[in-house]
């Protein structure tokens, strides 16, 4: 009897494992006829960076999912948003998902998703520069008021020149105004920059192009995070830190010295296959504040 | 004779500094963990951090009861897909595999142990994510559930963690049915038992402990995995009302949020870490038990 019932277990369980698995593979059958087909009451599949990252701090910002409450900023993303802490897994996820919505630094934007507009207004350097295309943050650099390499130095100087600027300009980021042609003192030695994975990119070809100007110069780029850049720049291990936020003020109370080096967009990116093309910034309020739930809601 | 009694001391010695090593390396992670931990734990309120349902580090609310809850879910869920399946692929290795079969399926099940787990992740991101959320959506539109849910879940983690545990069970069910004298199994045979019922009531019954050791080992690697669970999971923190909705486990939470976090929120997911590491110390006291008890049978 009790290896009849042992049998009848685990034939239960192997059967409910083939079930799901099977309904699994069934449907990817009626997934390419489906694709076609936009259904706009389906649920929104919501794409949000974990609590904490320059990119959301910047997002619910600039769409006004802050609010303040009782003199607290509280941050309002409605909590059936799934959080990554990664672009690719963001870009994936809203590529795979025709319901997706979610949001990416615009020079990390590929192909294989939508930007979608806001307020009219198209996701380029040159909206933002002029200030049509809002949702921008700054990529800063940080470094300890009394920095004694030179190299570092020359380095911020070739960062905020006008050589330096047309490698941000280049990379898809917004440079900044008012710099004046480079004039290095060609130093040698060492310098080593770390901190937001956001700005690395831009970073590893900036340094490239300092190389070429003074090759007597070693630069060593190490990827982490904002706060890692920062904590590290104040005990020394890195000359320059880099954040993609705002520094905070207990990071600033500890001697840092933030400068700006580019503005960064974030573009609000859908599916290919959604038929949205220009979203108001009220819509995308709604959205992560989860008061519309579907994208018949959205429109309406 | 002197000089080798010297060195005889002397490689004795070596040994024993090798084998401190580790004893070391745990208790510099306990000192570590409690030391950081423990304090944010005190700040929090303990009981307000455990049992807690907000988790807003920016609003400093701390509730890791979410995220605990996370935790099990999918460990249940990898149990349920994972135990059945690979007791029963154990069973056919140890006792009904031609040799043909065997080598492959062996290297087979090593295979899938020796996967890192963040490809067990994109593999579940890319294949796994998109066949749930069509599921999700059928089921939606038959009315069986009122919310669809995407595609990143509870049920798509348990899926993923269930395969991740099969070499873990596997292998320890395998050598724990090889372990049983076989003269039991002839016993049984002798007695008139078919070939199957000496395997479930006689050959099965003697290797529980076993059985069991591996299952909790299986727990184990499910509740410590993260680079997977944080790609498939969704990581919402709240408590989720259905299968099809995300989950965030403990091991996700640190992980997704230490790399911004400062002052009190990083201890606060080192206090998590605190939290988890006593999960695992439950599972390994538990695995230590049931060896203590099969020893003595």
């Amino acid at each position: 009897m009790k290896m009849k019932k042992f049998i009848a277990v685990c034939s239960i369980a192997g059967m409910l494992a083939a079930a799901v698995t099977g309904c699994g593979s069934g449907s990817t059958d009626s997934k390419d006829s489906s694709a076609s087909e936009w259904d706009s009451s389906n649920d929104i599949t919501v794409v949000s960076r974990e609590d904490g990252s320059g990119t959301r701090g910047a997002f619910i910002e600039l769409f006004g999912v802050q609010e303040e409450v009782d003199g607290d900023k509280v941050d309002m993303t409605t909590e059936g948003a799934q959080i990554t802490n990664s672009t690719s897994v963001m870009l994936t996820t809203v590529a795979g998902d025709e319901y997706a919505i979610g949001y990416v630094s615009l020079g990390s934007l590929d192909e294989t998703v939508k930007a979608v507009k806001i307020d009219g207004a198209e996701a380029t350097a040159e909206n933002i520069k002029s200030g049509t295309y809002k949702v921008s943050r700054p990529f800063n650099i940080a470094t300890k008021e009394d920095l004694d390499n030179e190299v570092a130095e020359d380095f911020i100087n070739f960062i905020m020149s006008e050589e330096g600027q047309k490698v941000v300009s280049d990379n898809g980021y917004i440079p900044v105004d008012d710099v004046k042609a480079f004039e290095g003192t060609q130093p040698s030695g060492k310098a080593v920059i770390g901190g937001s994975s956001s700005i690395a990119p831009v970073m590893e070809k900036l340094a490239e192009a300092y190389k070429e100007v003074n090759p007597n110069a070693e630069l060593e780029l190490q990827t982490s995070d904002s706060t890692t850049g920062m904590t590290s720049a104040v005990d020394g291990s890195y000359d320059i830190g880099m954040a993609s936020r705002e520094l905070k003020d207990e990071e600033l109370s500890q001697g840092l010295k933030a400068t700006v080096i580019a503005t960064d967009g974030i573009a609000v990116i859908v599916n290919k296959g959604n038929p949205t093309e220009d979203m108001s910034t009220e819509q995308v309020k709604s959205i992560y504040t989860g008061e519309a739930l579907s994208w018949d809601e959205v429109t309406e | 004779m002197k000089s080798k009694a010297w060195t005889e001391k002397f490689m004795q010695g070596v040994f024993f500094i090798a084998a401190c090593a580790s004893v070391l390396a745990v208790a510099l992670i306990c000192v570590f963990l409690f030391a950081n931990g423990v304090p944010a734990m005190k700040e929090i309120g303990f009981v307000e951090f455990i049992t807690g349902k907000m988790w807003k580090p920016n609003n400093d609310l701390y509730g890791i009861f979410p995220m605990i809850i996370g935790s099990l879910y999918v460990t249940a869920g990898a149990i349920v897909f994972g135990v059945p399946i690979g007791i029963l692929t154990s069973v056919f290795m140890a006792m009904y595999c031609p040799k043909a079969i065997y080598k492959p399926l062996k290297a087979a099940t090593e295979l899938l142990a020796g996967i890192p787990s963040v490809v067990y992740g994109f593999f579940g991101l890319v294949v796994l994510v998109p066949w749930i959320r069509e599921f999700g959506r059928t089921l939606k539109q038959a009315g069986i559930t009122d919310s669809s849910g995407n595609g990143s879940g509870i049920l798509t983690a348990s899926l993923l963690l269930g395969m991740m545990i099969l070499p873990t069970i596997i292998g320890t069910t395998e050598s724990a049915i090889r372990a049983v004298p076989e003269h039991y199994y002839e016993g049984a045979l002798a007695l008139g038992a078919t070939h199957e019922r000496s395997i479930f009531t006689i050959v099965i019954p003697a290797a529980k402990s076993g059985v069991i050791a591996g299952i909790v080992l299986g727990i184990g690697r499910a509740v410590g995995e993260t680079m997977a669970v944080i790609m498939v999971a969704g990581n919402q923190t709240w408590i989720p009302e259905s299968l099809l909705k995300g989950v965030r486990t403990l091991t996700a939470n640190i992980v997704i949020e230490m790399g911004y976090a400062t002052g009190l929120h990083r201890e606060a997911l080192i206090a998590t870490g605190v939290v988890l590491f006593v999960f695992i110390l439950i599972i390994n006291f538990s695995v230590a038990l049931l060896k203590r008890r099969s020893e003595h049978e």
